[in-house]
């Protein structure tokens, strides 16, 4: 007991481990960038060089070269907003995916003959690459923001709906008996039980949701994806201003992460029983 | 108003893998309003499926249920049910949950959560209302689904083993206060069991179920509960309890 008391809480040892290999890796790092084993040079940025370039992207900088202009940021926008803009259109296509999926799935997940009926589409749909449609959405919806919004709700919104059917089959029997033995009518027996009951399931179901629309938006901004961190990330990697593209990878993952937290704060403020009961 | 039982002619099979199984047979059983009928018997003779059937949750095989001149067509707020294990909702506090009934029938916001304040002192439950049930203890659990099926002021209450997981003390403690509510209320009351001692402490009548499939082997109105008189302990303490008690013991074994 008393050698635990001694040491730093687990919390505190982690965060202490994850800053000591991040000096490691950015040293590593650094060296073989100074080392230039790839030429040309700019194939190989420097952690400095990247921070240099993430910089510039989020500020009003000249334009170099002996030309004597400014510019805002990166293609006209900082780099703040290129994600914002992924941000938009995830935030878009996850709320077009909630509105449809959940409705969908507590239908689906309590009227057998729907779910039997509707159920292999929404598989079907889940178990397609998004970018495999994206240029028939393009095709209908234009290649502005309207065709990606799309593409992100119909990758959102199968995993929502299959996380809402699993937990309504699975509320207990008795939670419903109890709300009828209470007075519950159908459409209350749906708003007073079955859909809290399936908020942890449906919070699952969005957090791979998220998870799946970043790559996905990421992705599809290959094409036309200008303002977009995954839009820039390519342009930038093809006019080989490769410190930009690798600090914008470096932004793209670290929202991920982020992300991904913020779905498990809301589980845990929404969904305080998870587990418990 | 409390509203009397009627059973006729009941029996329940379960289509299982192995074939049908037979779990009620032939019951017959006429409860008055305002009695206070305990059932006891042998595990797996049939207890929990009858009344689940007087519930409605599930339509028998054979025969008739009917609940103040109607029949039973499915669960409904005239009959209140308390589960052997509590049902509580996790997403709702304490004083949420017992105003779900009221809340389920309209009242207002604040009349139904003054409502739910009163039962909730009925129980003892008071300082636990801010609480989720997952924060409380298996008893206190109980006792909260208690005043949430009381504060859906049902005319018939369902108790299936409420305090089977109950340590003695507490659920002797738990025993005397439905008595009492009992005894202010006048509701009917089916109270299922595994403990002789408490058939006969709260019954104002007690039946014993036979082994699978079940009917009804006994059937004797016992004069304690409904004596407004007697307190808790002296009824325990009656020389004709231990004698009732050996009589339903011996129902059971056989
Ligand atoms: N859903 C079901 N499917 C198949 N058989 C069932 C089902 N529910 C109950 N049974 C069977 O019916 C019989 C009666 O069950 P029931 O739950 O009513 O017993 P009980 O008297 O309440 O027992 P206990 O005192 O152990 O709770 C048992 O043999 C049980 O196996
Ligand atoms: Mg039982």
């Amino acid at each position: 007991m008393s050698s635990t008391v001694l040491e730093p809480p687990r919390g505190v040892r982690r965060w202490v481990g994850l800053a000591l290999s991040l000096v490691v890796l950015l040293a590593t790092w650094s060296v073989v960038a100074a080392a230039d084993l790839v030429e040309p040079h700019y194939l190989t940025p420097s952690p400095l060089q990247v921070w240099d370039a993430f910089i510039r992207a989020n500020s009003h900088h000249a334009v170099g070269g002996g030309i004597d202009r400014v510019v805002r940021g990166e293609e006209n926008y900082f780099l703040w907003e290129h994600l914002v803009v992924s941000l938009r259109r995830i935030g878009l296509g996850l709320l077009f995916g909630v509105l449809v999926g959940v409705p969908l799935g507590l239908l689906m997940g309590s009227v057998r003959w729907v779910g039997d009926l509707v159920g292999p589409y929404v598989d079907f749909l889940r178990s397609l690459p998004p970018l495999a449609y994206i240029g028939f959405l393009v095709a209908w919806f234009g290649i502005y923001d309207t065709s990606k919004v799309w593409l992100l709700f119909l990758a959102a919104f199968p995993p929502i709906t299959l996380a809402t059917i699993n937990g309504v089959r699975g509320v207990r029997q008795d939670q419903l008996n109890a709300a009828r033995s209470l007075g519950a009518s159908g459409l209350q027996l749906t708003t007073a039980v079955t859909l809290p009951a399936t908020l942890p399931d449906i919070l699952s179901g969005l957090r791979v949701a998220v998870g799946f629309a970043w790559t996905t938006v990421v992705a599809a901004e290959l094409v036309n994806g200008l303002p977009g961190i995954g839009g820039l990330a390519y342009l930038s990697g093809t006019q080989n201003k490769i410190a930009l593209s690798v600090a914008c990878i470096l932004v793209i993952g670290l929202t991920a992460i982020a992300l991904d937290a913020v779905i498990r704060t809301i589980e845990k403020l929404v969904v305080p029983w998870r587990g418990k009961a | 108003m409390s509203k009397g039982i009627t059973v006729a002619g009941l029996g329940h099979e379960f289509r299982a893998r192995g074939g049908a199984v037979p779990a009620l047979e032939g019951i017959d059983l006429d409860i008055a309003p305002g009695e206070f009928v305990t059932l006891a018997g042998p595990s797996g003779c049939g207890k929990t499926t009858l009344l689940r059937l007087v519930a409605g949750f599930a339509a028998p095989t054979s025969g008739t249920i009917t609940v103040g001149d109607v029949p039973v067509a499915g669960p409904g707020p005239d009959r209140g049910v308390v589960f052997q294990q509590p049902t509580l909702y996790p997403w709702l506090d304490v004083r949420r949950n017992v105003a779900l009934g009221p809340k389920l029938r309209g009242v207002g916001k604040a009349q139904r959560l003054a409502t739910a304040g009163r039962y909730l002192e009925l129980v003892g439950l008071s300082d636990a209302a801010d609480r989720r049930p997952y924060e409380l203890s298996g008893g206190m659990q109980q006792r909260a689904q208690i005043a949430r099926v009381l504060a859906g002021d049902p005319e018939v209450v369902l108790m299936d083993e409420p305090y089977g997981a109950l340590d003695a003390l507490t659920r002797e403690r738990l025993q005397n206060e439905l008595l009492s509510l009992w005894r202010a209320s006048g509701k009917t009351i089916l109270f299922i069991t595994h403990s002789v001692d408490e058939a006969v402490f709260l019954g104002s009548r007690v039946l014993v179920m036979s082994p699978r499939p079940g009917r009804i082997v006994f059937d004797e109105f016992v004069p304690f509960s409904a004596d407004a008189d007697l307190a808790p302990e002296e009824i325990r303490a009656l020389p004709k309890f231990a004698e009732v008690a050996g009589r339903v013991r011996e129902a059971i074994s056989h």
